[in-house]
């Protein structure tokens, strides 16, 4: 039984890094309709932003860690104002926004393999890393912390997008994007807002995962995998959907090794994922997904 | 007189410099890790044969030929040291390379073989890697160090329930394979076993499932910094029973790691005060490791052997000569003494068995190699 509380608890902690990755992902899929793999690049790009700014700025952690959610943020948005739109400008089919995304990932991945090695780049964190013991269940400061960042950035992105005026537009662009054209919603700025802040949401994990385990460049091909899955499972356009879908597939890898042999832990999750979506293809809230929309 | 002296000289020159210039350099290969997870053996694997390599270049080469040496980078992973053997073999046309890492080994063993290219083993100790033609092992394979160890882990520590994590791949399978055998032999039981991916980062959750079985003892079959992660995230989970490793785990990565103290494990045989280590400090900025030694030696074995093969073979030199060469010298002097090639390709050396403390390994033990 301690075991399965541990594994629980790793799982919650995994499953919020999948969580901030999801949201910030299903966020931009709901509203702009694009594949954007290349939100894996922005989780690492994140890290080595928090990593530069802490190591060679010298600027102190928490600092650092804002500055690399805003630099993130614009990362996010440059890669759709000169990527996406353009090639939606050039009248580009979704598969080819799809295929440049990838393109992309691949790109800036080596890229920072190039400038900072494939090794891990490792951060100091401090006190963070501090073992907390209640009852059986071993974490860090930083795993809950890790926590409570996502029911934040979950929080706080519902608040936007339910009472700001911009989190209305996006609203509207992502569930009728010609009415909302029609009353005179500008749908590119709408667009590169939601980049902004669906990368805004992908940085903290990018980064707390390099807190954790040092920055390294190729992790973020695997995130965006589970975050792409964790919103298909939690249904394409509900960000609560998202939430519950990243945090699900965090507890799944971990319970799911407490009567299996731990190399399983890819096989489970992807295993449940194929079931489930053949049982019920709308995911746990969300609309039925159109083989056009990928 | 000075001015004629100095035309003759230059003149003489003119006439000798193309000569030396027309002897074509030995190239041979060296596949090692130089990036991922076990980055750190790497520099020490390049350094030693860089400095090998100047070496023989400084005292005239290898019967008159200079010796270069082309760096591949495997990172620990089979297919790229396929494709770098190929280059090799078929671009480069090389007799020989060093080589590390068992799966990598093994999957450029039979490239080697069918070409006739000798690959030397400095670092690789999967036991599977005995026994293969073309390919010799400077090193013991790991079924030597694990029987030393879990003599001395059963024997003398009387520990008796262990639980492994084991590196997925074939150097942390054929270690933990041997380390089941003679603990098992010894009188101890390994109660469970949970496998790692080698370029992982986060272990807890088998590590959980680990601390959940007890046992009083955790061997890690793994080996470059992710020892350092599993031990680290092993005591973070609340694990407080020793660990045990093999000579894998003497890299810097691990031996400062605040987790892995107290860990027992083996070593090969390693002096840091030696001449080499001394003069591999002042040239790389950083200290020497016994796998700097090893390739240093595998580089140094191979110059000998080229040099007896081409006296036999009117100055030609071809892998079938080096083969033929190591097979009839067998027992070749290095820096750390005499090594010789057992009858399965592979060497015998002293283990020595230790705990770590304060970044160093306090030795216990050592246990006389059997030549």
């Amino acid at each position: 039984m301690d075991l399965a509380l541990q594994l629980l608890a790793t799982g919650l902690v995994v499953g919020s890094l999948y969580a901030l990755c999801a949201i910030g992902w299903g966020l931009i899929y709901g509203t702009t309709l694009h594949f954007h793999v290349a939100h894996g690049a922005v989780f690492a790009l994140a890290a080595y932003y928090a990593y530069v700014a802490q190591t060679w700025l010298r600027l102190p952690l928490a600092v650092a860690v804002l500055v690399a959610i805003v630099a993130s943020a614009v990362s996010g948005l440059l890669i759709d104002l000169l990527l996406y739109q353009q090639l939606e400008r050039r009248g580009a089919f979704r598969t080819s926004i799809f295929i440049a995304s990838l393109g992309l990932l691949i790109l800036l991945e080596n890229v920072l393999a190039i400038v900072f090695t494939p090794d891990p780049m490792r951060m100091d964190i401090g006190a963070l890393n501090t073992a907390v013991i209640i009852g059986p269940v071993f974490l860090t400061y930083l795993h809950i912390l890790t926590v409570a960042l996502a029911l934040a950035g979950y929080g706080a992105l519902m608040l936007f997008l339910k009472r700001s005026r911009w989190g209305q537009a996006i609203r509207a662009v992502s569930s009728a994007p010609e009415m909302a054209r029609t009353v005179g919603i500008d749908l590119r700025r709408v667009h590169l807002l939601t980049y902004a802040v669906g990368s805004a949401l992908a940085a903290p994990a990018g980064i707390l995962v390099a807190m954790d385990v040092g920055a390294e460049p190729f992790r973020g091909t695997r995130f965006v995998l589970l975050a792409s899955v964790g919103v298909i499972m939690g249904g394409i356009g509900s960000i609560p959907g998202a939430m519950l879908g990243g945090l699900f597939l965090g507890l799944l890898e971990n319970l799911g090794i407490w009567k299996l042999p731990s190399e399983w832990q890819s096989a489970i999750s992807f295993g449940v994922f194929l079931v489930f979506i053949v049982l019920r293809p709308r995911g746990f809230f969300g609309r039925t997904i159109h083989s056009a929309e990928i | 007189m000075p001015k004629r002296l100095a035309l003759l000289l230059s003149l003489a020159l003119l006439v000798v410099a193309p000569v030396a210039a027309q002897q074509a350099p030995i190239k041979i290969g060296a596949i090692l890790p130089l990036t991922g997870s076990g980055a750190s053996y790497g520099v020490w694997m390049k350094g030693g044969t860089e400095m090998a390599a100047e070496e023989i270049n400084a005292a005239g080469g290898i019967g008159g030929h200079k010796l270069e040496v082309i760096y591949e980078d495997h990172a620990a992973d089979a297919s790229k040291a396929v494709n770098a053997m190929r280059r090799l073999v078929e671009v480069e046309k090389i007799p020989f390379t060093l080589t590390s890492y068992s799966a990598p080994t093994l999957a450029i063993q039979p490239i080697g073989a069918q070409s006739r290219v000798v690959m030397m083993n400095g670092g690789g100790q999967s036991d599977n890697l005995a026994n293969k033609d073309y390919l010799y092992n400077n090193i013991p394979v790991v079924s030597n160090e694990v029987g030393v160890l879990c003599d001395w882990l059963t024997k003398e520590k009387k520990f008796k329930a262990a639980v492994m994590i084991v590196a997925n791949d074939e150097a942390g399978r054929n270690s933990a394979k041997s380390f089941r055998e003679r603990f098992g032999a010894g009188g101890g039981k390994v109660l469970a076993e949970e496998q790692i991916a080698l370029d992982g980062n986060d272990f807890r959750a088998q590590l959980a499932k680990l601390k959940a079985q007890g046992g009083d003892l955790l061997f890690i079959s793994s080996y470059g910094r992710n020892v350092a992660i599993v031990a680290d995230q092993a005591r973070e989970l609340g694990i407080t029973i020793p660990m045990a490793a093999t000579s894998w785990v003497q890299i810097p990565e691990v031996l400062k790691s605040k987790g892995a103290q107290g860990m027992l494990t083996t070593r090969l045989p390693f002096n840091p005060d030696s001449p080499f280590a001394r003069k591999f400090k002042e040239r790389y900025k950083t200290d020497a490791g016994f796998f700097a030694v090893q390739y240093y030696s595998g580089t140094r074995i191979f110059a000998a052997a080229a040099e007896t093969a081409m006296k036999k073979a009117g100055g030609k030199l071809d892998g079938e000569g080096v083969k033929n060469a190591i097979e009839s010298m067998k027992a070749f002097d290095t820096i750390s003494g005499k090594l010789v090639f057992q009858p399965n390709h592979a060497a015998v050396m002293d283990i020595e068995v230790g705990v770590l403390k304060d970044g160093k390994v306090e030795v216990e033990k050592i246990i006389k190699a059997a030549q």
